[in-house]
């Protein structure tokens, strides 16, 4: 090898290295740089009101809710499938199996699954909330602002959830769920959903005052295939009914009075099924 | 095992299907009853639950009144002192109901529907147990004849106002 390609190879090697680093220079300043949310104009929330009005307060249709375990049941995997016949005999027996009586939420998705209780949904720029009203932590953020599943989220009782509407009809992915919580049918029979959950639901009126949520349930850990669902929501517009502050762990105390006078709460005792325990 | 694990374990409905070792089945078997006996019950086991504990075949009534009212989330209690029959002496008995938001759909409740000090005549689905206590199904008060009801299905309908 001559000097002349000595000085060459030399000029080429410092040349690729310097674009190399270039490249992965930016690249890291890429990823570092902070996604900023922007601030919302007025056109957002003009935009808010070409959206189909799901105002009022919304209660589930609890019969077709008992009538589906019946009817409907997910197609469990067999260890699953013992677990769940078992829970369904106890329950039969009037022993139910405890799965919420420690106040956790019922996470995605049984929340859309078994709650007895109320939802609301609250349009803001770039993204819908739902609210539960059995417990002041019952919330989902659902973001339609365009954004992508983040590659790995970290896991939450209710999941990442990004949002799109086709139409009228709000299509939601959720994953990044607790592998803990409960895949639920009833309030009594279900089991962990063991991780790898992805649920997509697609939220839109069945009728003037009737919501349907078409929920389709992957699994892959206790399911032997993906498990489709629909719930269905009754509107209320009566003042009165409006969603009320629902604290699950407010049933664990009575309302007492201590020594000095002061306004306190005290806990009471409860049965292993969640009743407080009558008078003896 | 800590009582808290053993609480957990209870919890998990793989409890009595991953056990398959039989002693270990009687040694939690053992942790259960003892942790009942023991009347050792962590106050944050509560609430949402079935309601399969209670015989819905049999409906006993109580004429009695009202002691205390527990207007609480997830499930409202009233306890009354009454007996079911007339002249025997009264007892105090449980009645567990749903959230309020519900029965504020369902039967017309508020927090000051039915209070301590009102006579009232009870309708429920006794606990299977035994116990003195169980899910109410209705209640009148003797003095003003208004009743309210607790059936968790009656509020399966929109605009509820218009049918009530």
């Amino acid at each position: 090898m001559s000097s002349k390609h000595i000085i060459q190879f030399v000029l080429r090697f410092c040349a690729y290295s310097l674009v190399s680093y270039g490249i992965l220079a930016s690249s890291a300043h890429a990823q570092e740089k902070p996604i900023i949310n922007r601030a919302p104009v007025a056109k957002d929330y003009a935009d808010l009101g070409k959206l189909p009005d799901w105002s009022g307060t919304w209660n589930p249709n609890i019969s077709d809710q008992f009538n589906q375990v019946n009817t409907n049941m997910p197609p469990w995997k067999p260890e699953q499938a013992k677990v769940i016949q078992f829970q369904l005999a106890e329950e039969k027996a009037g022993r139910p199996a405890p799965l919420f009586t420690n106040c956790l939420p019922e996470s995605m998705p049984s929340w859309a699954l078994i709650t007895h209780n109320s939802i609301e949904f609250l349009f803001t720029p770039g993204r819908v909330t739902i609210l539960g009203e059995s417990d002041s932590n019952r919330l989902r953020r659902i973001y339609t602002d365009g954004r992508a599943m983040p590659d790995d989220p970290d896991p939450t009782f209710h999941g990442y959830s990004v949002g799109h509407w086709e139409g009228n009809t709000l299509v939601v992915e959720t994953t990044g769920i607790r592998p803990q919580t409960y895949l639920a049918v009833s309030e009594a029979v279900g089991v962990p959903n063991n991780g790898d959950v992805r649920v997509i639901e697609r939220f839109h009126l069945a009728g003037k005052d009737i919501m349907h949520d078409d929920i389709e349930i992957i699994a892959p850990n206790v399911l032997t295939k993906p498990w489709k669902t629909t719930r269905e929501y009754f509107r209320q517009r009566a003042r009165k009914y409006e969603i009320i502050e629902g604290v699950c762990l407010e049933g664990s105390f009575s309302e007492s009075k201590d020594q000095a006078g002061n306004d306190i709460f005290v806990p009471i005792k409860y049965d292993v099924g969640g009743n407080r325990i009558p008078p003896q | 095992m800590t009582l808290a694990a053993t609480v957990f374990r209870l919890n998990n409905p793989f409890f009595l299907n991953h056990e398959m070792n039989p002693m270990k089945t009687i040694t939690n078997l053992f942790k259960l009853a003892l942790f009942i006996a023991i009347g050792v019950v962590p106050f944050a086991v509560n609430a949402h639950h079935s309601t399969t504990m209670f015989d819905r075949t049999q409906v006993v009534t109580i004429t009695g009144v009202v002691k205390e009212v527990q207007w609480t989330n997830p499930h409202v209690a009233i306890f009354v002192s009454g007996a079911v029959k007339e002249g025997d002496e009264p007892s105090l008995w449980l009645m567990e109901m749903t959230s309020p938001g519900n029965l504020i759909r369902v039967g017309g409740w508020s927090r000051t529907a039915v209070k301590a000090g009102d006579k009232v005549v009870v309708e429920f689905f006794p606990l299977r147990n035994g116990g003195k206590g169980g899910a109410l199904k209705k209640i009148t008060e003797t003095q003003t004849g208004k009743v309210y009801t607790a059936d968790i299905f009656a509020q399966e309908n929109a605009n509820l106002e218009q049918s009530k």
